[in-house]
């Protein structure tokens, strides 16, 4: 019950985003990209960067350079590959809440 | 700080499930009792669909079974060969799952299952009934392939293909090889569980006997004819142990149109269909699998062995109300591992919310990415993103996926420090 105050705010956000991208459901990619960018990511121990401290906006543009090889990196590109510019888009919006 | 985000993580997540809830409040399982989800194996797979369905949707209770109460990683287990961990450091427990996220964990095992009356019998004697089930219960292995080679063989010739004290055991064997002695790895045809693991064991198994047993030899008794990885493997072999020279420490040989067919236990020799005889001091044999018992036991499984899935649900194709997922479920093309068996289960734990909150089930997202070490400051990988082609058949996305690109040394590098956090961070997901 503690919880309702955040669930309309979070409500109210998760409908003002998915207008934008009514026919993604970004949970189903972004859920994958915690396997590797979990919490723990913020140990000194991790080489995996964190994602926390991105913007939506960071996080799209480093995905899509990604994507388009812009950006030289060991893995990500061939995750990113997997995507449509508007998944990307999406799941970057929606990581940027977390 | 990490609790603050967490709070966050909870909330945001608990209110897609619980906004969805407050709008069909008439729903049967929500007028009367909560919807209760039964999740069976606490592995990779089981406790990441125990974590999510809670985070998705914590008006659903769910019930967590698994028979032991701590649960040793295979992943990070061909380390161990290598002198690079410990069992100890492979171990977690289902303390998180239980404290952060409310899961109810049985430490039992699942003897019988009644679908019709979405009922399961536990080995204890207590009965527990569910709205869905979740089955993520593993593998277990064929022992009819070879003949000589049984359950209590594998007692002295270990598979240490789940990991636990057969992994320790063979450790220990490898420990007490002579000096210029020959390690026998047998390796079955496709599909089994973590389909690079035999290479990356190989190769740590290489890397301790370079140091303490330079003259010794591994041979690899291969049912395929190629295997996963294989010119990343092949170039690190050579880079490291010498391979493709007289001196190889590593030798693989093809046996796909001449199968091994038997083991003399007393002179250590295994025998193949044209006759060649194999003579090792250490014979790690890795039995073909199927689904664990328990889904065989209840006709989950098809004739292959394996439990037939709608991919994009994971209900299995027997019972509409049982799902399931992990290295038990047929997800062919994607390979059997702990990170296919994460990405399976937050699949179906979105399917199985939005079926119960009767909300249309989002498509699914599969990813795999499979690390190895070759050594410790050489690591590879290969990954890949899949979803449902236009026939409703779980494809890899062309132009995705793949190997690591580039061979340097930089890279590998690099690629061994990931090797560790994708797995520190696999756990941390998984039972965190
Ligand atoms: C040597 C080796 C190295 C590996 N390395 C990697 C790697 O680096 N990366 C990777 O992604 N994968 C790796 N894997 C593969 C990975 O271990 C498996 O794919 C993964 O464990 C599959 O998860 P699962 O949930 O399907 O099964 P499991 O993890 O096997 O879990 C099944 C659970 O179900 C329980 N269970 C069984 N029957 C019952 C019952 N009747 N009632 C209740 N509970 C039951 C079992 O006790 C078990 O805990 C490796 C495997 C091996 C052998
Ligand atoms: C198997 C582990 C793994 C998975 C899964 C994964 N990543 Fe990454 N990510 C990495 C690694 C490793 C890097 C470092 C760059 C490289 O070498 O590829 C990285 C880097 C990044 C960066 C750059 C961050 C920075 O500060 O430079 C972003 C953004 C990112 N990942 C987003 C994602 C998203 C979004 C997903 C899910 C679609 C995802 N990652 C899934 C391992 C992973």
């Amino acid at each position: 019950m503690k919880r309702i105050g955040y669930v309309s705010a979070a409500l109210l956000a998760s409908a003002l985003s998915s207008m934008a991208y009514a026919e993604i459901d970004a949970r189903a990619i972004a859920f994958n990209c915690w396997n590797c960018h979990t919490e723990s990511s913020l140990d000194a121990k991790s080489s995996i960067p964190s994602l926390k401290s991105l913007s939506a906006q960071q996080l799209r543009q480093a995905l899509l350079d990604f994507k388009y090889d812009k950006k030289p990196a060991t893995l990500m590109p061939r995750l990113a590959k997997g995507y449509s510019d508007a998944e990307l888009a999406a799941v970057a919006e929606y990581l940027s809440r977390y | 700080m990490i609790g603050l985000s967490r709070r966050r993580f909870l909330q945001g997540l608990a209110g897609v499930g619980a906004g969805v809830l407050s709008g069909c409040g008439g729903l049967p399982f929500f007028s009367g009792a909560k919807a209760h989800v039964v999740v069976v194996g606490g592995g990779f797979g089981g406790a990441t669909a125990a974590k999510y369905l809670h985070l998705l949707d914590a008006n659903i209770q769910v019930t967590l079974i698994e028979p032991k109460a701590k649960y040793i990683t295979c992943p990070g287990s061909n380390w161990l060969f290598a002198g690079l961990t410990g069992l100890d450091q492979l171990t977690v427990d289902y303390q998180a799952l239980q404290d952060k996220y409310g899961i109810k964990l049985l430490v039992d095992r699942v003897s019988s299952l009644d679908a019709g009356q979405r009922r399961l019998r536990l080995a204890g004697g207590q009965s527990v009934s569910y709205d869905r089930l979740i089955m993520s219960p593993g593998i277990d292995f064929r022992w009819d392939a070879m003949a000589g080679y049984d359950q209590a063989a594998a007692e002295q010739f270990p598979h240490a293909w789940q990991a636990g004290p057969q992994t320790l055991m063979l450790a220990r064997q490898l420990q007490a090889m002579p000096d210029g002695g020959v390690v026998l790895i047998v390796v079955p045809a496709d599909p089994y569980r973590c389909p690079p693991g035999p290479y990356e064991r190989v190769s740590m198994m290489a890397y301790w006997l370079k140091q303490y047993k330079p003259r010794s030899k591994i041979l690899i008794l291969d049912a395929k004819r190629s295997f996963s990885k294989q010119a990343l493997f092949e170039a690190g072999w050579k880079k490291h142990y010498g391979y493709g020279t007289a001196n190889s420490m590593i030798e693989w040989h093809s046996l796909a149109d001449n199968p091994l067919l038997e083991l003399d236990k007393q002179n250590r020799v295994l025998t193949s269909e044209f006759g060649d005889r194999f003579r090792g001091d250490v014979l790690n044999i890795i039995p073909p699998q199927s689904a664990a018992h328990i889904a065989l036991q209840q006709g989950l499984a098809d004739s292959t062995g394996w439990c037939p899935v709608r991919p994009l649900t994971g209900q299995s194709l027997f019972n509409e109300f049982i799902h399931v997922i992990g290295d038990a479920a047929h997800y062919a093309p994607i390979p059997k591992s702990a990170f296919a068996a994460n990405s399976e289960a937050k699949a179906c734990a979105l399917a199985v919310t939005s079926l119960l909150n009767q909300t249309p089930v989002p498509e699914a997202h599969w990813l795999n990415t499979c690390y190895s070490l070759i050594a410790p400051d050489h690591g590879i990988s290969v990954a890949g993103v899949y979803k449902l082609d236009a026939a409703n058949v779980i494809a890899p996305v062309k132009g995705a996926g793949g190997v690591s690109p580039r061979i340097d040394a930089q890279v590998a590098a690099a690629e061994a420090d990931y090797t560790r956090a994708v797995y520190r961070n696999l756990i941390a997901d998984t039972f965190g």
